[in-house]
């Protein structure tokens, strides 16, 4: 029914991870189900959402696309890899916070981890840029203007710390 | 008493922190130990009797512990008033969609390979699929047993004039005096409107994890009112709700549709044949497919107008299709009320308003963001525009003239219905003059809300560290946050001193859930009683720890409202028919506001809601099948289709919440489509009587338009 399984090797948050699993189930399945990694939601299991995003070595990418089998040897975040270890909430995460940029917050983890993405790609984002790049992640609750300031604090907070 | 209350500092949710690091469980991120999958199997038709069903195949595939048909439960319906959708069915499918078997295996591909062996052999009946045509004399009768239905009040249902109508409502003047009424007026204007159903849309799709220890059945799920779904669940089953523990904490979006559960019962009993625990989560095709999406609708409004441009009469006629089952609707008398809301910003002295709900062979209808009333005030705004149109008048002179309470002016102050109006004219410069293809546009509207009943336990467990336990089940809107500053400042505490504490049906206080924009006015109430009477007590006789529990009930929505206005400024490109909102305003008439950050996210969010309403969501369904499959098919608007948008709260009226807050919860989204409907008129000339006011719509109506050559 799901093939044979394969052992893959997988980095997720920085600690290596071993799974023996059909290498065709979503990356999505295996983190929440054999991980424990909820934190990446499922939405519409098709790709528009953006609900699951996730980084694999560094690109924003859908995790119910991902057959699991392609990230052997590579590297995964997830929202809950974004926290310093010690708790400390990274710049957009503390901007949503501030901003309300969430209501029932279930796409929260995938505007968090998205938004992560551009601001490693693109430092300076204009608000037009932020509300492109931000295209594949829906939200119902908020109307987007409370995440795209957000993005924007955060993007002006990390030039701030860095500078 | 307002101003002393510290609400004008931002709040920062409570359970903020669990939602930015992905710590925030939800009904599907639980898994655990010996849990089961559940798939069902949908009918492929929409109306038909069910002659054999064959599960031997399925029963026999690897990892499955049951396989359940109505054969098996007997035939158990529910409904959030009406009992009339099975569980599972047992001789007949009404559309395409509704459930015919359940399987719980061990994993989901295994449960639906099960899905895929069961074999179910139909004998097709004829369908109906419009509602008009479902009323009359030879219409295929839907559900010809519909005499023997039960209520969740536990009574029968009452019998109407057509076998096929769910509800017939009829409210106003009897037809002597709306004739009398009529004929004092100078013209009467006639027009017919139309909207389509409508996906709520939240990511989250619907879904339950049930499991028993003992006899006790354990419930967590994506329903925003766990008291009434425990309730429910008991009289559907007949388990005791006494042992029928719900805890439904965090839920990822509800807009109306987490009020209507639907797996919580199929997994009840697969829980039960299988004594483990079990987790269904819809796929979005599911939800699309069969979990009520807001009634289309049509809906013909009559309006007496004096010379001067003074309403006189209203009608309205107002046809939901209610499809296969009328479970999704809450209301005793089965219809969207919000249809009466056609002129509700305006006083008319003669009003009469008929709404009928109509069993048609497609998905059930359900409660979207202000059920009904997003059809009336697209209808009735948009027919106001019209009048003003047919009367040469500027259609916000037509709208001043007979604003609610405009009367009641003594010294010549505006009044808020007026404020409201004149601010969002002002906010897109209503008389300027534009170039071709751009427009502005209006719409006005009053909104009701906020009855229900709930209550708290507050609890003082020393100087400054008190909990607030509640039942209630956060659907985004700041519950949880908005209960702590209401007590922190009750208490004069600072609001770090306050956990509010989410706790399951077996031990917290009733509360009615989320619904009808009610969690402030009813639960911020009982926590304020809570917290005053606490605070008396600790300062007459302090000692810890010391707790009160107090409830609080709104009997009456009409006890609660505000006024809302939208303004929009566009531009038509008529080639192709694309509408681009360039700006927008949305006015509200606003009480105390507690959480300033969510008050505001539930105004943009609100205009987003309506936004993707008025310009691009549909859901299509050609003879009873729904077309749309994914959310990649039901398009919902995106960061880059929103404009410009100001928030103006306005006018220092108190409501009838906790230090005077008003409901915002079913606001925002009200005005939007007629705002955009009537500047396109002003733009191209072309009016749309229907929704969505897609490119396609407007480029038709444009090319129609258009002289012949």
């Amino acid at each position: 029914m799901s093939g044979s399984h394969e052992t893959i090797t997988v980095t997720v948050n920085g600690l290596q991870r071993r799974v023996v699993t059909s290498p065709a189930r979503p990356v999505l399945d295996v983190l929440r189900e054999d991980l424990g990694l909820t934190g990446t939601k499922e939405g519409c299991s098709v790709g528009v959402c953006g609900a699951c995003s996730i980084l694999i070595d560094g690109q924003l990418m859908s995790a119910c696309l991902v057959p699991v089998g392609e990230l052997d040897g590579r590297d995964v975040t997830t929202v809950e890899g974004l926290a310093s270890e010690d708790g400390e909430l990274s710049a957009v995460q503390g901007a949503f916070l501030r901003c309300g940029a969430f209501q029932c917050g279930i796409c929260t983890p995938g505007q968090v981890v998205a938004a992560t993405a551009l601001l490693a790609e693109c430092p300076a984002p204009t608000p037009e840029q932020v509300r492109e790049w931000m295209m594949g992640n829906l939200c119902r609750c908020t109307g987007y203007y409370s995440i795209v300031s957000a993005v924007l604090e955060a993007a002006a907070e990390a030039r701030e710390t860095s500078a | 008493m307002t101003a002393a209350v510290p609400f004008a500092q931002p709040e920062v949710r409570h359970e903020g922190h669990l939602k930015v690091t992905g710590q925030a469980r939800y009904t599907g991120d639980h898994y655990p130990d010996g849990v089961l999958h559940v798939a069902c199997l949908a009918s492929p038709t929409p109306h038909a009797t069910i002659t054999r069903i064959e599960t031997r195949a399925a029963r026999e595939t690897a990892g499955v512990h049951a396989v359940l048909t109505g054969a098996d439960i007997g035939d158990v319906r529910f409904g959030r008033h009406l009992r009339d959708l099975p569980v599972l069915a047992t001789d007949r499918v009404r559309f395409i969609g509704q459930r015919v078997a359940a399987v719980a295996a061990e994993t989901r591909e295994a449960a639906e390979e099960a899905v895929r062996l069961i074999e179910v052999d139909y004998d097709d009946l004829p369908p109906v699929f419009d509602p008009r045509q479902a009323l009359t004399s030879d219409a295929p009768v839907l559900h010809p047993e519909a005499a023997g239905y039960l209520t969740m009040r536990g009574g029968t249902r009452e019998l109407l004039e057509h076998l096929n109508l769910q509800g017939d409502l009829l409210t106003g003047h009897d037809p002597e005096e709306m004739e009398r009424a009529f004929e004092a007026a100078d013209r009467v204007f006639e027009h017919t409107f139309r909207t389509p159903r409508q996906h709520q849309g939240y990511i989250e799709p619907h879904g339950a994890l049930v499991w028993f220890e003992g006899e006790v059945c354990h419930v967590i799920s994506t329903n925003k009112a766990p008291f009434t779904l425990r309730s429910h669940m008991a009289a559907v089953t007949g388990h005791p709700a006494e042992k029928i523990d719900v805890y439904n904490r965090f839920i990822g979006g509800d807009f109306g549709g987490k009020g209507f559960s639907i797996d919580e019962f199929v997994c009840f009993y697969l829980a039960r044949a299988t004594g483990r625990p079990v987790r269904s989560v819809m796929s979005y095709v599911e939800e699309l497919s069969g979990a009520g999406p807001r009634h289309a609708a049509e809906i013909t409004l009559r309006t007496g107008v004096t010379r001067t441009g003074v309403f006189v009469a209203h009608s309205a006629d107002v046809v939901f299709d209610g499809g296969a089952y009328a479970a999704g609707k809450a209301a005793a008398d089965l219809v969207p009320h919000g249809g009466l809301d056609t002129m509700s910003a305006y006083a008319v002295p003669a009003t009469r308003h008929r709404l009928r709900t109509v069993y048609t062979n497609s998905v059930p209808g359900g409660h979207m963001r202000a059920p009904g009333e997003v059809q009336a005030v697209f209808a009735g705004e948009t027919h106001v525009d019209l009048i003003a149109e047919e009367l040469g008048l500027d259609p916000l002179e037509l709208r001043r003239r007979n604003l609610r309470g405009a009367d009641r002016v003594a010294d010549g102050a505006a009044t808020v219905a007026e404020e409201v109006l004149s601010r969002a004219a002002a906010g897109v410069d209503w008389t300027a003059t534009r170039s071709p293809g751009r427009g502005v546009g209006i719409a006005v509207y009053r909104r009701k809300g906020g009855a229900g009943r709930g209550g708290v336990v507050l609890r003082a467990l020393d100087a400054d560290r008190f909990e607030v336990v509640t039942g209630a089940a956060d659907q985004g809107s700041g519950t949880v946050t908005m209960i702590a500053r209401v007590a922190a400042a009750a208490l004069g505490v600072d609001e770090s001193c306050i956990e509010v504490i989410q706790q399951p049906t077996a031990v917290a206080m009733f509360d009615q859930g989320a619904g009808a924009s009610r969690v402030t006015r009813v639960l911020g109430a009982a926590t304020l009683l809570a917290a005053t009477d606490l605070r008396k007590m600790l300062a007459e006789a302090p000692r810890f720890p010391i707790e009160v529990a107090r409830e609080a009930e709104a009997p009456r929505a009409e006890d609660s409202h505000a006024f809302g206005a939208v303004s929009v400024e566009v531009e038509v490109d008529v080639e192709t028919g694309q509408i681009t909102v360039l700006s927008a305003v949305l006015v509200a008439d606003t009480g105390t506001v507690i959480n300033p950050l969510s008050h505001r996210g539930q105004l943009e969010g609100g205009f987003a809601f309506g936004l993707g309403a008025a310009l691009m969501e549909e859901l299509p369904v050609e003879d009873g099948q729904v077309l749309a499959g994914s959310l990649g098919d039901y398009k919902l608007p995106t960061a880059p289709d929103m404009p410009p948008l100001t928030v103006v709260n306005v006018g220092d009226t108190e409501g009838t919440g906790p230090f005077g807050a008003k409901p915002v919860g079913e606001f925002g989204n009200l005005g939007v489509a007629p705002a955009i409907g009537n500047a396109v008129a002003r733009a191209t000339g072309v009016r749309l009587r229907q929704l969505p006011l897609s490119a396609e719509a407007v480029y038709r109506a444009v090319t129609e338009a258009r002289p012949q050559e």
